[in-house]
């Protein structure tokens, strides 16, 4: 009897798992399966792939454009982080201050979140245009404009700016909940001990909120891999391929120049990347929090 | 162990695409199965066609939808070949993923057609398919050719002072002179945009005209380095450096709101300015493409095409042909097909031919697109379109802007990247 309960109960957990696996043979082990194949293969689409060794490689290691794009990330990344770790925290500790009315501006600062990015661009290149409100107000009140989506020096924190604006909302909500569960005694004690608001924030709110900034970290590193419909939509990945990122090159590269092999080792090679970035950061700033 | 895996996955991939494909029914008559580009106009043409077809009784039955709703009309098309779901004809193939379908062995050469000559023939083509030949073989048969032209606000230019249209590199330094401000107004928008299929409505334009239509690649490699490039090149320089020209005019149409005197336009314009913009449109007046120096002959252009091909896997490709010959020859459905889109058939005798008379009297500004029809070449059929002119963008556009370079070692850099990028993809 115990046997056949536990034959039963064997089935029956393997008939509530069979749709879990089956969904990721086929939409997760199947693709991730050829991609590495392909990314060994010589294949356009047509025939049968033909192993090609390491000939795609030695191809993308000889790819400027690939690796100006790679460094674009970085570009990215090191203006993005500041400034919407920066307007996240701004965004989560306002929050704290607004009594009514609080779910509804949340709401407000999602709505970026969940816009179409192909919709948004479109307004964003008129508003960046060099004939453009923005520019238009700067120089009748300043008397210069910025060339913000023509110059290599601009477009990418144009872009930066745009992508910020749609991640605040989400972002500044993680930290919200972080900062509702740091304990309302720490800041009594600290406020008995004198300290200044400055060190609060640096030795309480900060250090409590650790797990939410690496959170948001990774959230944006992954962003900085992934991102392509604004700087597709905006730029074209230009001025001088200052913001061509890996995503378009990858896409262009798959569809446009049907050279799919290359293109899965690309992916391979940027998700290689994000997950080792993510890696680095977290073991340098995560740390093991807790409230005793 | 490798192969294994290719095998597997195979396998599993023809098992997904016949599952996910449409089986043929053997009991069903033949029928041709067409795909058309994704434009109100052009379905409303081709639903006219293939009703014509289908009473008529010539030949087999044709299907025919717009090209599937997906990123683009090539990722459609390549999404259907791989999946061997294709249909027989295609429209809208433009010659950059003509030549890449070529070289991957997908279409049909229609030289090889029976009835293909008469066809370009009766419709005075020969001058037209010349930019289309790939080793004396024709793959696409062009459906229209929309030539690139400039446009120009004719109430400015009379407030200016000038009564001819300008139509080479002075007279808009003349023109900019005069109207621009360095601020919100510019004598003319010299730069399409920054995407690499900008560079048909800029660089490849002026170069045509400047050099009478010389290739720009040939033999896979570079063509443009020359005196008529060098020409272009210093004019887009000159606009640039005393400001008579903006790098973006993404605000607002610009000869909507006045920001620019003239600019490059295509015939879709105008259906598109009649029902946006009709009293801009009013003040429009249509010149040649702009180019070095003064010529008494017609000013080339690039043309703006697209063609029709039929693919290898068609089982019907004779009966498919058959069917494009037809439609193509009918008098009434040549002049159907300007009516309802404006768009200049791709043939040599838009203005001899009586039958299209009666329509350019009474549009003057289609009028002008179908004069320059036989001297607008379309684009170098190359495979890797993209490539080359994300070069042009990179090495030479972008840095003449931004004065970052003389137009010379613009010209230089350009070629040799491309040189070398082309002799590596090869």
């Amino acid at each position: 009897m115990k046997l056949f309960d536990r034959v039963t109960e064997a089935q029956v957990g393997a008939a509530i798992a069979i749709g879990f696996l089956l969904y990721n043979l086929v939409f997760w082990a199947y693709p991730f399966l050829w991609l590495a194949i392909l990314s060994l293969s010589d294949w356009r689409f047509f025939g049968t792939p033909s192993y090609a060794g390491l000939d795609n490689l030695f191809f993308i290691l000889q790819d400027p454009e690939f690796w100006n794009s790679m460094w674009n990330v970085a570009r990215f990344l090191l203006l993005y982080i500041p400034i919407v770790l920066t307007c996240s925290l701004a965004f989560a500790f306002g929050l704290q201050f607004i009594g009514r009315g609080k779910a509804f501006i949340a709401l407000c600062f999602l709505l970026a979140n969940i816009s179409s990015g192909v919709a948004y661009s479109l307004v964003f290149t008129k508003i960046y245009s060099s004939t453009g409100p923005l520019n238009s107000f700067l120089f009748e009140y300043f008397g210069f404009k910025i060339p913000w989506l023509t110059s290599p020096t601009f477009a990418m924190l144009a872009i930066t700016l745009v992508v910020t604006w749609k991640f605040v909302g989400y972002y500044g909500l993680i930290l919200y909940s972080g900062l509702l569960a740091i304990p309302k005694e720490i800041y009594d004690a600290a406020t008995l001990d004198n300290a200044s608001g400055f060190k609060r924030l640096f030795k309480i709110t900060l250090p409590m909120l650790n797990a939410q900034i690496i959170m948001v970290l990774v959230f944006a590193i992954t962003v900085g891999f992934g991102i392509f419909t604004e700087p597709f939509m905006m730029t074209g990945g230009g001025p001088l391929d200052s913001t061509n990122m890996p995503q378009i090159v990858m896409y262009e590269t798959a569809f446009k120049r049907l050279e799919p092999s290359r293109a899965a080792l690309m992916a391979i090679i940027i998700a290689t990347a994000s997950y080792l970035l993510i890696k680095l950061v977290r073991k340098i700033f995560e740390k093991n929090v807790e409230i005793v | 162990m490798l192969k294994l895996m290719i095998k597997l996955a195979l396998v599993f991939s023809f098992l997904s695409l016949n599952a996910c494909s449409k089986v043929d029914s053997g009991d069903e008559p033949q029928k041709i199965k067409m795909w058309v580009a994704p434009n109100e106009t052009q379905e409303m043409f081709w639903k006219a066609a293939v009703d014509k077809w289908n009473q008529s009784g010539k030949g087999l039955q044709v299907e025919f939808t717009t090209i599937p709703a997906t990123g683009s009309s090539e990722q459609a098309v390549l999404t259907a070949l791989v999946s061997e779901n294709a249909p027989d004809i295609s429209t809208n193939i433009f010659s950059g993923f003509a030549a890449q379908l070529v070289n991957l062995d997908q279409l049909t050469d229609l030289s090889s057609l029976t009835g293909f000559e008469e066809l370009i023939e009766h419709r005075k083509m020969d001058r037209v398919m010349q930019g289309w030949r790939q080793d004396d073989k024709y793959y696409v048969l062009p459906l229209y050719s929309n030539p690139t032209l400039v446009w120009w606000r004719k109430d400015i230019l009379a407030d200016l002072g000038i009564d001819k249209l300008p139509e080479t590199f002075d007279d808009i330094y003349e023109v900019s002179k005069r109207y621009g401000n360095k601020n919100d107004r510019f004598g003319m928008q010299i730069i399409a945009g920054n995407d690499w299929a900008d560079r048909w409505f800029d660089f490849i334009s002026y170069y045509y005209a400047t050099s009478n239509g010389q290739p720009y690649i040939e033999d896979n490699r570079v063509t443009y380095n020359n005196a008529a490039g060098k020409e272009v090149l210093d004019f887009i320089n000159t606009m640039f450096k005393n400001k008579w020209t903006s790098t973006d005019f993404d605000s607002e149409d610009p000869l909507v709101i006045g920001t620019a005197v003239g600019a490059v336009r295509g015939p879709w314009d105008i259906a598109y300015f009649s029902r946006m913009y009709p009293e801009t449109l009013k003040n429009i007046a249509i010149g040649p493409m702009i180019r070095a120096r003064k010529s008494d002959q017609k000013h080339y252009t690039f043309s703006d095409s697209k063609g029709l091909v039929i693919f290898n896997s068609s089982q019907v490709k004779e009966e498919a042909f058959d069917f494009v010959r037809w439609v193509l020859s009918d008098d009434t459905l040549n002049v159907l097909w300007l009516e309802l889109t404006g768009l200049p058939p791709a043939r040599g005798d838009l203005l001899d031919n009586p039958i299209f008379v009666d329509f350019y009297l009474h549009n003057p500004l289609a009028r002008e697109y179908a004069t320059y029809v036989d001297v607008a070449v379309p684009p170098a059929f190359i495979e890797h379109t993209i490539d080359v002119q994300k070069i042009m963008s990179v090495e030479m556009m972008e840095p003449i802007q931004h004065q970052l370079k003389n137009t010379q070692k613009a010209l230089d850099d350009a070629q040799a990247r491309t040189d070398k990028l082309l002799k590596w993809l090869k």
